[in-house]
């Protein structure tokens, strides 16, 4: 090969700033992959040797991992600086190239994404070309085996759970799982009728506040197994956003509470690569698109990618993590402190409603000897009995119990009401006093 | 993205719907890259299907909206010339200055624009959103206790279309000084130029040459 290509590489990361990745170079020089990893790695060498320019670049790591005896195959993005501290944490290491080469310094991943983006949207149905994974099995299904596979998803949704990755063939199959990602969170609540049955065993997994670890994580990982019923195209399937891959493990990890942030964008990519070990020759195409998922979480509490308006309030549903917990336990506390409290000032009253007469402030209007209107006030004694104070205080109390009622437990909405139509009577003697004045 | 039939006449609307849009997310995307702000109040969003950073503080968002509702209707009657991101030190003298550039083609006619769902100037939006993200890379570091602001560079005397949108929102726009206008010794950076059949906008960085 001439050296004109260090020139072409030169030119697009000195002169025009990109950032230049080895998917990019490969699909604008019409190479193979491999070849265009070793291009960015010698002009990496060689500008480093000739001049101190001021280069970055990412690395692409693969391999394994044990974490608590627990082994996984993980495949992440590092920057350079992180090279050498991650490479040492893996057991073994499979396979270290660059991933991109830059004059800028990157904060974040996003662009390394948009980079690849517009090239392979133009290059959709060849982007594997000079790709270095294969499956001789995956071959697009023609549109009859389509419809079959449709129509079958359609009637036995319900029944063949576990039997449904098999049947839906294996175009479907190669299509990312976590491309449907927001779904497959999404999914958990979705509308449709088909993962109906799904989704309320998920949500019955993930609702009880003390959530089990070993009981979460397989209602998280059904789910990916639940996008399959989604996938209806054989399409290959848009550049799936990066950070939409970590979801369903990074949801599922919150709950574990890992420690360090490299630990936990660790474990995302681990719990991700498990599942795609399962699938075998699946797990080859799907490699390749794991190869760019995200390597780092700027911020540890910001798991969550809004995407669209809707996930944040099923998101918090599906992760009941801590915060939630010890909100709806605090919640509980209050309606019961407050049904405590209330309870006995009720037994003090006479009990019941009872008809009292109370002297009343009122105003009287008449017209005087003059013939001019006078409104005077005068206290006059009245009869009332409880059951009106009950009405008009009630619409008082509801401001109170909202707080609580934020959790969804029943039997803090019990306790929710006993404190309503407790408080009523409670406030009746006192709101009573000041009602009419 | 709205797309363009024969019955949506109202052209200049859309063209600044879309502008206003970009300007928003070009805006929060400069505060993250130039960290003007922690890196912490930001958040992934997408746009344009690929990720953007933006803001989670309420009230820096309502800034930057309303901001922008006021521009619209400049853009909308193609009065705005230049949308200016000021990025000022402590001292309040401008350090960086993004430019953005916009003019529309006068004689427009729906029969004339080809990319009927706007997928190209999505295409190139994107490309603006990936230059801001790498603009690091040409442009020294700022000095901490950085502010920003935002200033509108109009056409002939065109305020007076903003004046009802300001009342409204109660949100009053004033004549920047001669101090925030111009820069000492600026050193011109040009990121990115696109033309399409709606919009022509480029965008180039003024930086003091020395900043601290």
């Amino acid at each position: 090969m001439d050296e004109l290509y260090l020139d072409n590489i030169d030119e697009y990361v000195n002169d025009h700033n990109k950032i230049v990745t080895y998917k990019w170079l490969s699909l604008t020089l019409g190479v193979h992959v491999n070849t265009a990893k070793q291009m960015l790695y010698h002009y990496l060498d060689h500008k480093r040797k000739e001049s101190g320019a001021q280069l970055h670049a990412t690395y692409l790591v693969s391999g394994k991992f044990v974490d608590n005896g627990q082994t996984s195959h993980k495949v992440s993005v590092v920057r350079e600086e992180q090279l050498e501290d991650f490479k040492s944490k893996m057991n073994l290491v499979v396979s270290v190239h660059v991933y991109s080469v830059q004059k800028a310094l990157l904060k974040d991943s996003g662009p390394l994404y948009s980079v690849d983006y517009d090239a392979v949207r133009e290059n959709l149905k060849t982007c594997s070309r000079y790709s270095a994974i294969r499956c001789p099995s995956a071959v697009p299904m023609s549109s009859l085996e389509l419809q079959q596979v449709r129509e079958q998803q359609q009637i036995s949704t319900s029944h063949h759970e576990n039997k449904k990755p098999t049947t839906n063939g294996d175009t479907s199959l190669t299509s990312k799982p976590s491309t449907k990602a927001p779904k497959g969170i999404m999914g958990m609540f979705s509308n449709k009728p088909a993962q109906k049955n799904h989704d309320g065993s998920a949500e019955v997994k993930a609702d009880p506040p003390v959530v089990d670890a070993p009981k979460s994580k397989p209602a998280a990982k059904a789910n990916p197994m639940m996008n399959f019923f989604g996938n209806q195209t054989t399409k290959k399937p848009d550049k799936p956003v990066k950070e939409e891959e970590p979801i369903p493990p990074a949801s599922t990890k919150q709950q574990q509470h890992s420690s360090s942030k490299t630990a936990e964008k660790q474990e995302a990519a681990a719990v991700e690569s498990p599942k795609d070990v399962k699938a075998d020759s699946r797990s080859k195409t799907k490699r390749i698109q794991d190869s760019d998922s995200e390597e780092e979480r700027m911020e540890k509490k910001k798991r969550r990618r809004i995407k669209r308006p809707e996930p944040d309030s099923s998101d918090e549903d599906v992760i009941p993590d801590s915060p939630q917990q010890t909100d709806t336990r605090q919640a509980s506390k209050s309606p019961e402190k407050e049904a405590e409290s209330a309870a006995r000032p009720q037994q003090d009253c006479t009990g019941g409603k009872v008809r009292k007469r109370r002297r009343v402030l009122k105003s009287r209007t008449f017209v005087d000897d003059e013939g001019c209107i006078v409104t005077e006030k005068g206290y006059e004694s009245e009869s009332y009995s409880e059951a009106e104070d009950d009405v008009q205080t009630s619409k008082q109390t509801p401001k109170a119990p909202t707080p609580p009622k934020v959790s969804n437990k029943e039997e803090e909405k019990k306790s929710q009401k006993k404190s309503n139509a407790s408080k009523g009577t409670k406030q009746a003697s006192i709101m009573g006093f000041f009602q009419k004045k | 993205m709205t797309t363009l039939t024969r019955q949506d006449l109202n052209f200049g609307q859309v063209v600044a719907d879309i502008l206003c849009e970009f300007l928003e997310v070009a805006i929060h995307l400069i505060l993250y890259v130039r960290e003007v702000y922690p890196s912490g109040i930001f958040q992934k969003r997408k746009k344009y299907n690929v990720p953007v950073q933006m803001s989670c503080h309420p009230e820096l968002n309502q800034y930057i909206q309303d901001t922008l509702h006021c521009i619209k209707p400049l853009i909308e009657k193609n009065d705005a010339e230049k949308v200016v991101v000021v990025i000022m030190d402590k001292e309040h003298h401008p350090v960086e200055r993004f430019v953005f550039e916009i003019s529309q083609p006068t004689l427009l006619s729906l029969t004339g624009i080809s990319d009927t769902l706007l997928s190209h100037v999505e295409q190139l939006l994107r490309a603006f959103i990936l230059k801001i993200s790498v603009c690091d890379a040409v442009l020294n570091n700022n000095p901490p206790g950085c502010s920003f602001t935002v200033l509108v560079h109009t056409r002939e005397a065109a305020t007076r279309n903003m004046e009802k949108v300001q009342v409204i929102k109660d949100f009053p726009w004033i004549v920047a000084d001669e101090q925030e206008v111009h820069m000492q010794e600026p050193r011109l950076i040009p990121l990115k130029t696109m033309t399409s059949d709606i919009v022509k906008m480029q965008l180039y960085v003024e930086e003091r040459a020395q900043k601290t």
